[in-house]
């Protein structure tokens, strides 16, 4: 499988080149074109509709997943892409995990399998969901967001605004507290925020949605 | 006449460089700057001749603007830059007595011996369920267009299937039907894909690499409602 990122930072999309025999999973409504000779096939998001229906209720993501597989006889391309503007991440995994945002998923390869794990009541109130996708195993995981993803490495603790925290290694914890004082964290719009604690890797991005309708719901008349 | 597209990918304008007497047709709107001694025209047709005001009326059906502008330069030529709405890329396109299917939100304008119309598929489009619209450009001359997102063609050799949200244009010598993206119809659905074109036969469809709709369906339960 040989696959390539274009169009970043503002409009990231996948190249999935599959040899015989290969295939991708991605998320429903991730293919944006494909050689027609691949076969396209729906799947419970995780295996199973039980895992299916946590996913979706629980972690903002689809409950179907579709998967590209290769029957033909020569290299054929899939072209995935996320539903909004912005930039993607291409994560190599090698018996490791990432923990992922609800809704940051877009494709992976077969050896990864996508869990969902207990996220603490401190992650639902920074809108992150109760519950984190994390995506274990040997292979290929691409994930994006809105806007362009930042990478940072943390020792010790950080913090990071609401619903901007979009991937982060396994070992991190997450805490939700008020940006500064009670006075200075409700005028100064910042409101609560994220806690990080931990050593390792963190991606942040640039952009949310949530900050775009708020700027335009006014607008709106 | 020459064209340069500025600014691409993120955020593209199109730079049309006016001769002596050359005229650019673009849609309506799509103006955003241009030296002062351009003539511009406001027609229903893109060419003269008898049958505009109906064309104009597929036009304002398919979306687009019941009127077409046309920016024309005197002796000394002159500049006009173009753009759209939707954050992407633009491009351009060079027909030589050719024909090219284009959707209809990716037209932003064209050369004055080039033919707009909505005759093509249109109809087999909208009994398929989906709300789609196609342009047909027809005759000699340049074509800009753009698009949500970066733009990506494909030389199609063997079979592809493209979204429907995803097309921007493609080659008339292209077969293309709507179809069922995976196995079954079942499957299609559930898996969020619905409805997609699949060309056939030997040509070039130039792919957003974005979808309208789908960006929708994130940002819209975010927006409120309006107010009646």
């Amino acid at each position: 499988m040989r696959s390539e990122i274009q169009g970043a930072p503002s409009f990231a999309y996948i190249h999935v080149d599959l040899e015989p025999g290969e295939s991708v999973l991605a998320e429903s409504d991730a293919m944006a074109s494909m050689a027609a000779d691949l076969d396209m096939r729906v799947r419970f998001n995780g295996g199973n509709i039980f895992t299916a229906l946590l996913k979706k209720l629980f972690g903002g993501e689809s409950f179907f997943v579709n998967e590209f597989q290769n029957n033909s006889s020569g290299s054929k391309r899939v072209t995935l892409v996320q539903g909004t503007p912005g930039n993607l991440r291409q994560v190599d995994l090698n018996n490791s995990s990432v923990c992922l945002q609800p809704g940051a998923y877009v494709a992976s390869s077969p050896g990864v399998k996508l869990g969902l794990s207990w996220a603490g009541f401190a992650s639902f109130f920074g809108r992150e969901g109760l519950f984190r996708l994390k995506a274990t195993g040997t292979g290929t995981v691409w994930y994006g967001a809105y806007g362009e993803l930042v990478e940072k490495n943390v020792e010790g603790d950080y913090i990071v605004d609401t619903a901007h925290l979009v991937a982060y290694e396994p070992q991190m914890r997450l805490k939700v507290q008020l940006a500064g004082g009670v006075f200075s964290s409700l005028l100064g719009g910042e409101g609560f925020v994220t806690r990080v604690e931990g050593t390792g890797k963190i991606i942040v991005q640039s952009r949310s949605l949530h900050g775009f309708s708020r700027w335009l719901n006014p607008k709106i008349y | 006449m020459n064209i340069e597209i500025v600014q691409g990918p993120g955020n593209a304008a199109a730079k049309v460089s006016l001769g002596a007497n050359e005229t650019i047709t673009a849609e309506s709107g799509s103006m955003i700057a241009m030296n002062s001694h351009l003539h511009m025209n406001t027609t229903t047709h893109s060419r003269g001749g008898a049958g505009g005001l109906l064309k104009a009326v597929k036009r304002m059906f398919a979306g687009e603007s019941f009127f077409l502008n046309h920016y024309k330069a005197g002796q000394e030529g002159g500049d006009v830059y173009l753009s759209t709405p939707l954050p992407g890329d633009m491009m351009t396109h060079e027909l030589n007595d050719e024909s090219l299917i284009v959707q209809a939100r990716s037209f932003v304008a064209c050369g004055d011996d080039v033919d707009v119309d909505l005759g093509w598929q249109g109809f087999k489009s909208l009994l398929s369920g989906e709300s789609m619209f196609w342009i047909h450009l027809k005759g000699t001359g340049p074509v800009i267009l753009n698009s949500f997102g970066a733009i990506y063609p494909i030389e199609v050799d063997g079979d592809v299937l493209v979204d429907t949200g995803h097309i921007v244009a493609f080659q008339d010598t292209l077969d293309f039907s709507i179809t069922k993206a995976g196995k079954s119809w079942l499957h299609s659905f559930m898996g969020g894909e619905g409805l997609v074109c699949r060309f056939h036969g030997t040509g070039t469809v130039w792919c957003q690499s974005h979808n309208p709709p789908s960006f929708g369906l994130q940002l819209g339960p975010m927006l409120k409602r309006r107010p009646r």
